[in-house]
């Protein structure tokens, strides 16, 4: 008798029932001022919020003088496990500690591990909460202390982005 | 009023043109409908924007429908211009013959599938009130006065030249599958070939239980007198021929969970893996066609078609309220609303189903299909032998 | 009078169903398979060779990238065979956060399987349902780590940083949910008939087979084994663990559904466990500034959610890098199965073994 079975369409209601129920909930929540019930975001228009210890793209920090926080340790230089960090040693009227004259981030290869920033004992890095960092230019992931692209701000890379 | 034979051909021209403007007007709808169902059946939301952001020619049409995602139900209609989109898109495309492909066939093929799909329709009867659609004005030049009638044709054997046409549309599918000379598509055509003949059978087998209760092939009569002239019990095999029918038209349509020509996950894109631009918006075409044609036979013969009850229960209300009872009027937005449900289910089984192995898919068809469509069919012929 | 010939036809690896780039050459008579091999290294980087010039605490990153879907698992195996090199004592209330952010790391493994495994059959749906519950786990890594996908998450001596404030509330808000999803998923697949007729009796293998070509996880779990080295040979907190083995005995399609659905309800036990009796305590054990090694050689599995992940470190003396690494990949031992478990089977069934052996290319190729 198991040929009866096929008839029972149970197994296939059971389905189409849930899928059913599902496009009803969110066929009336589709729009902005319900609750929603999908669970996409919108994304050029509403972003999501990300965690406090989302890990972004390699910034550096200046203190409350202006004063760049970095005195060249090379501890993040050497923990890096891509190599993506050069920092050449330098001096500057009037500080006592060295002075990075440059300090080159090569975005292309980065992995955003933190581990930089864990290695850092001067708090002198961080990684920002900016994640859209696609360019058309192979040369904008090249990040020095000078010019429109930046270790201090957020990069100018996101111009993908079309939210108003 | 006898018509002469300019205002035949007039009428005849101008309903083919009406008739091809709606079908045209319609896929890229269902197209639409079915991002935006299996959208929201996978609790996401679909197309909501078109290509190009919120810049140059397409920002003003994204920022309205930003702002329509405000509104509470036509929310719904965010994403719409894509199917505008994506005709565009195929047509722009550049047309890519493979450099082995049998050039001829290849560009055939897709024209072989789809001009079957559409000519099924000059059979099918949208509405079969004698008194038409709508009359045109009498200050109409050559077709004033005269009806423009629910369907273009009403032949005697309408039943027989949709079954015949439409089967033509699968050597388009086999024959783009083999001129692409490539592997993928050769599989996808060979199964397309085989599952199309055999739900051929029991496809028929299911529609002859209409045809035999009702004794006749021609769909206007079919669609009428199965809502109004049946007995109680006839529901029966016309509630289990609509099953088996709407089984069979999903094989036929290469839908899931019978999509095993295309069968995305296992052979890339079936037959149509090398086809590019608009002659890949053929196959599309034609397919979104047939799934058409399978819901408008289905609603005409068992769900009722232009009346209110399906599977033949109309007939009891006739008796119960009487002809001239409102409930009992034909209307085309009830054969609308049927094709539209109907539609809508290809789509739902479409997000809630997996799909059949090849060999699995011949079982359900010889060995499940054909006999249960057999006893449907005995069934039938016992009510119209004992009740008719 | 008529020519018999075979196709041989090459699935990938460029192809929608073969996860990644893989790429298996298969004879076809009719749809018949009769010869399969697949072929693998598209995605080879040469991580046990990188890893040998990196530093313990660099090498970690590559661990990562090796099955991107259970980078916390790999990266539990790493910390851990390190540890056991060095001797070291992890901190209870450390072990007991990998234990949960591991067994949540299964669960999301086992969602992305289940998902891709559905939709390579057909499914559409349940791809999208089990990518729901997969992103509100991501969203837990990451609130803990900062990474969704290359966690990168533990130290060699514990963890980084405890976990951040609202954590448990939000892995508990996770759990409350999770076991309706999974009741979801099978409302759609486990009675469904095309599903059933798709996985029942399909790509079947041994226990005897199983072992024999060393498959190991749910695949040999299917089969009637109840090996699980969380049980065998438990690490981090599961011997503190309440949980069962899930096992089947018709070593099919099916049944390996069947298990890792179980395991999911599993693993959200542990998760449970793991969250009520968290213990206080440091999460970092003391280590010295700079590790250098002795020479001595370590192995040490952990159940990935593929199956035994093995790492094998030798260490060289006063080196800060190991003298050789390789890595014992459960989804590179599994993939040998393939032709065994599809030849003479349909084409079809190739897709649906791809899908149940559950393999990650990333592991594979390493």
């Amino acid at each position: 008798m198991n040929w009866l079975k096929a008839f029972n369409p149970s197994d296939i209601a059971g389905g189409m029932k849930l899928t059913g129920k599902r496009f009803r909930q969110v066929l009336f929540t589709a729009n902005r001022r319900k609750v929603p019930m999908h669970f996409v975001a919108e994304y050029p228009e509403v972003k999501v919020k990300l965690a406090p210890r989302y890990r972004g793209r390699l910034t550096m920090i200046k203190d409350e003088q202006g004063e760049i926080k970095c005195v060249c340790c090379l501890a993040c230089e050497k923990i890096c496990p891509t190599q993506v960090i050069t920092i050449i040693k330098g001096k500057k009227e009037g500080r006592k500690m060295p002075f990075p004259t440059r300090y080159d981030f090569e975005m292309e290869r980065c992995i955003f591990c933190e581990f930089c920033v864990e290695s850092c004992g001067f708090d002198s890095i961080i990684l920002n909460h900016q994640f859209e960092l696609a360019t058309y230019n192979r040369e904008d992931f090249s990040l020095g202390m000078e010019g429109s692209e930046n270790m201090f701000e957020n990069s100018a890379v996101g111009k993908f982005s079309v939210a108003e | 009023m006898p018509m002469t034979l300019t205002q035949t051909v007039v009428m005849a021209l101008i309903q083919i043109v009406v008739l091809l403007a709606v079908i045209m007007a319609v896929v890229p709808i269902i197209t639409f409908a079915e991002r935006k169902v299996i959208g929201y059946v996978q609790v996401r939301l679909g197309a909501t924007r078109i290509a190009g952001g919120h810049v140059g020619i397409t920002g003003p049409i994204n920022r309205a429908m930003w702002a329509l995602g405000r509104v509470p139900v036509f929310s719904i209609l965010r994403g719409l211009p894509i199917f505008m989109a994506d005709g565009l898109k195929l047509l722009t495309k550049e047309d890519v013959i493979p450099e082995k492909a049998d050039k001829l066939v290849f560009i055939l093929a897709p024209a072989i599938c789809m001009v079957p799909a559409f000519a099924v329709f000059a059979a099918i009867t949208f509405f079969p009130g004698a008194e038409g659609l709508f009359t045109f004005p009498a200050s109409f030049p050559i077709v004033g006065g005269l009806k423009f009638m629910g369907f273009l044709t009403d032949i005697n054997v309408g039943l027989l030249y949709i079954l015949g046409v439409a089967s033509v549309g699968v050597y388009g599918i086999v024959l783009g599958g083999w001129a692409s000379n490539s592997k993928y598509p050769l599989l996808g055509g060979l199964r397309s070939a085989a599952q199309i003949v055999s739900y051929e059978v029991p496809l028929s087998m299911s529609l002859l239980v209409p045809v035999l209760l009702v004794g006749s092939l021609s769909f206007r009569e079919l669609s009428v007198k199965l809502a109004t002239e049946m007995p109680l019990v006839a529901a029966v095999p016309l509630f289990l021929g609509f099953f088996f029918y709407l089984t069979c038209g999903f094989a036929e349509t290469n839908r899931v969970p019978f999509d095993l020509a295309e069968a995305e996950t296992e052979l890339v894109s079936g037959f149509h893996t090398e086809y590019t631009g608009m002659k890949m918006g053929f196959f599309f075409l034609a397919e979104y066609a047939n799934m058409i044609v399978v819901s408008a036979i289905a609603a005409a013969f068992f769900l009722g078609g232009h009346y209110l009850l399906p599977f033949g229960l109309q007939s009891q209300l006739i008796h119960a309220l009487g002809a001239g009872h409102a409930l009992n009027q034909p209307s085309i937005l009830f054969f609308v609303g049927k094709v539209g449900f109907l539609l809508f289910v290809f789509l739902w089984i479409r997000a809630t189903l997996p799909r059949y192995r090849y060999d699995q898919l011949m079982h359900v068809g010889w060995k499940f299909l054909i006999p249960v469509t057999l006893v449907n069919l005995f069934i039938a012929a016992a009510i119209k032998f004992v009740w008719m | 009078m008529f020519k018999n010939e075979e196709m041989e036809i090459n699935l990938g690896p460029q192809h929608p169903s073969t996860h990644g780039v893989l790429r298996v050459k298969l004879r076809l008579d009719g749809e018949t398979v009769t010869h399969c091999e697949p072929i693998i290294g598209y995605l080879h980087r040469g991580v046990e060779k990188i890893c040998e010039d990196k530093t313990f605490f660099q090498g970690q990153v590559w661990t990562d990238r090796m099955d991107y879907v259970a980078a916390i698992s790999n990266n539990l195996g790493w910390a851990e065979s390190i540890e056991k090199l060095f001797g070291i004592e992890v901190p209870r209330r450390a072990r007991y956060i990998r234990t949960m952010l591991t067994e949540l790391n299964r669960i999301s493994s086992h969602l992305l399987w289940l998902g891709t495994h559905a939709l390579d059959i057909g499914a559409m749906t349940v791809f999208l349902y089990a990518f729901r519950e997969r992103e509100q786990i991501l969203d837990l890594f990451e609130a803990f780590c900062g990474a969704r996908l290359t966690t990168t998450a533990f130290r060699i001596g514990g963890l980084r940083e405890d976990l951040p404030p609202g954590f448990l509330k939000q892995a508990q808000a996770f759990q409350d949910r999770f076991l309706a999803c999974v009741d979801e998923y099978e409302t759609l697949l486990t009675e469904n008939r095309i599903w059933k007729k798709r996985t029942v009796g399909v790509a079947p293998i041994s226990a005897e087979d199983c072992i024999a070509y060393g498959v190991t996880g749910p695949v040999l779990r299917a089969a009637g084994v109840a090996f699980d080295i969380r049980k065998a040979f438990p690490y981090a907190a599961y011997d503190e663990m309440e949980f069962d083995v899930p096992t089947a005995t018709a070593a099919d399609t099916y049944a390996r559904y069947q298990v890792r659905v179980e395991e999911m309800r599993q693993s959200h036990r542990i998760v449970q466990q793991c969250i009520d009796k968290l213990p206080e305590g440091p999460v970092m054990a003391k280590l010295p500034k700079v590790l250098k090694s002795e020479v001595g050689e370590v192995y040490h599995a952990i159940e990935a959610p593929k199956g035994e992940l093995g790492y094998y470190l030798v260490g060289e003396k006063g080196s800060g890098n190991p003298y050789r690494f390789h890595v014992r990949a459960p989804s590179f031992v599994n993939l040998q199965a393939l032709p065994k478990m599809t030849e003479g089977k349909l084409l079809a069934d190739v897709i649906a073994a791809i899908g149940t052996l559950d393999v990650v290319l990333g592991e594979v190729d390493r």
